[in-house]
């Protein structure tokens, strides 16, 4: 293949990509999420680092981890 | 054989003797945001291991194959973050949809690996040193597992550190790189591990 | 156009000190700590950052609302990229020792968190002039932050300051404060990178810690003076009223 096929074909594949990229990005934003794992975050921010082993649900957790 | 033994030990030495987080600095974020629990650790350091062989798999061809004949090898960061990005929305587009127990544990850690210099990290670091196909799915694989292993490691650490009696000033993040600073030392301990062996 | 006078100045000022973004945000730690060995590359690692958050901060501005909402992050990234890519290519042509120090971490500004954070947090929402202050603010406040745990690190490591080996326009001079053989090189290897970053972090919180102390301290002694005051209050008026009563 010439060096202009090849720059042609190089420069398809970087656009391709990005139309990859784009469309599998816009695509994950609009399936919903599955079921049970709605608020996954909200217990993952507020109690991943807690300290206070008084709190009730600290403690449920550490028996449900066990 | 020899080819093999060269692989095995490139995974080593990329694993353990020049450790991704603790000697070559990838990847600090995810380390010191995502060890607060083992569980979670456990849950980014599996995504991270399966998006950068992948990453690795197809960065290496797309260079040699494509950007070099082509004479674009400039662009090859822009190639490599494109990559990496579509990856990691087409893994997690596959998980929410048809897996909803592995998203529940690799599900919020996905996106974030597009931001993880280790993905990157390695697919250039490969173009860097101009190494073979062999040797780069050596460093991939190792580098991954090695962040793995290193997450996991300073997680169940830092699940000790949380009821440790630091000083104030010391609490959270000052204590865990500290111990980073520790566990580095002892890694420094594998240096010249395979100095010996001529392959 | 209503805005507070003095209004860019603290625009500037924040990304200095209140919002740093390494020391207090605690991001684009990777860089930070692999390219502070010593106070030339951390000055060299920080100006090639800073015109990357510059030109992207600026373009994505200029380009806010062209950009669709659904497709926000994937255009950033390639603006970053292609900006990262051609402050490669100058850096590679005009400075190649720093390029061949800073090594991977030139490509690595594209996955920085601060670069994509500032782009989502400010540049989006933004005029272009704000955005460009911004980007200077944040860019200075992160080289003063690299260089800070550069100055801890090549001192202790070293002994002294070398300049000219990596910016080679300058004449090569060596300021050697600490005698030969008493500095500590464990400083110049990655476990004095974790180190220094964590005695800075913690030196920011006893500092944070002390003012929250000192916050609370003052609010107490408010609630106490305002406690007596009412105290005083209701004695005076209980003092009263059996004089009135008397009458």
């Amino acid at each position: 293949m010439s060096q202009t096929g090849y720059l042609i074909l190089g420069i398809s594949i970087l656009v391709a990509l990005l139309i990859i990229f784009v469309v599998s990005f816009v695509l994950y934003r609009r399936t919903p999420v599955p079921k049970g794992c709605e608020n996954i975050k909200i217990s993952e921010e507020n109690c991943a680092g807690c300290t206070h082993s008084e709190c009730s649900f600290y403690k449920k957790k550490e028996e449900s981890e066990e | 054989m020899n080819i093999l033994i060269t692989f095995i030990l490139g995974i080593i030495s990329s694993m353990l003797i020049d450790n991704v987080v603790l000697s070559r600095f990838y990847g600090i974020c995810p380390f010191l945001g995502v060890s607060k629990k083992v569980k979670s650790a456990l849950g980014m350091g599996i995504a991270v291991v399966f998006v950068i062989v992948l990453a690795t798999l197809i960065c290496w061809p797309l260079y040699n194959f494509i950007l070099v004949p082509a004479k674009i090898q400039f662009l090859d960061t822009v190639a490599y973050i494109l990559v990496i990005a579509s990856l990691v929305q087409l893994v997690g587009l596959f998980i929410k949809k048809y897996s909803p127990s592995l998203y529940k544990t690799l599900g919020i850690y996905l996106p974030l690996i597009t931001t993880n210099c280790a993905v990157l990290g390695v697919a250039q670091g490969n173009t860097d040193q101009a190494l073979d196909f062999l040797s780069s799915l050596a460093n991939g694989i190792g580098t991954s597992v090695g962040f793995l292993v290193i997450i996991v490691v300073f997680s169940c650490i830092r699940v000790r550190l949380e009821s440790a009696n630091t000083p104030k000033a010391f609490k959270g993040l000052p204590i865990a790189l500290i111990t980073a600073a520790i566990m580095a030392m002892a890694f420094m301990g594998l240096q010249g591990l395979f100095s010996g062996i001529n392959v | 156009m209503s805005r507070e006078k003095g209004y860019t100045k603290q625009n500037f000022l924040k990304g200095l000190f209140i919002e740093n973004p390494l020391f207090i945000s605690v991001l684009g730690t990777c860089p930070a700590l692999a390219t502070t060995k010593s106070i030339e590359a951390a000055i060299g690692m920080g100006i090639l950052f800073t015109i990357v958050l510059i030109c992207s901060n600026t373009l994505i501005s200029l380009l806010r609302k062209l950009i669709p909402e659904e497709i926000r992050t994937p255009s950033y990234i390639v603006v970053i990229a292609t900006f990262v890519t051609i402050v490669k290519m100058l850096t590679n042509a005009f400075l190649p020792e720093l390029y061949s120090t800073l090594g991977v971490f030139i490509s690595l500004i594209v996955v920085n968190c601060i670069v994509l954070g500032r782009a989502e947090a400010f540049a989006s929402k933004n005029n272009v002039f704000d955005s460009f202050i911004d980007g200077i603010g944040m860019g200075v406040g992160y080289t003063m932050a690299l260089c800070i745990m550069a100055f801890f690190r090549e001192f202790l490591g070293t002994g002294g300051f070398a300049f000219g080996n990596i910016f080679t326009f300058i004449p090569y001079f060596k300021l050697q404060i600490i005698p030969k053989g008493y500095e500590i090189s464990l400083f110049t290897t990655p476990v004095g990178a974790f180190i220094v970053f964590g005695l800075i972090l913690a030196v920011m919180a006893f500092y944070k810690n002390r003012k929250a102390e000192y916050q609370a301290f003052l609010q107490r002694k408010e609630r106490q003076r305002k406690a007596e005051e009412a105290k005083a209050k209701a004695a005076a008026l209980a003092a009263h009223k059996p004089v009135e009563e008397a009458k």
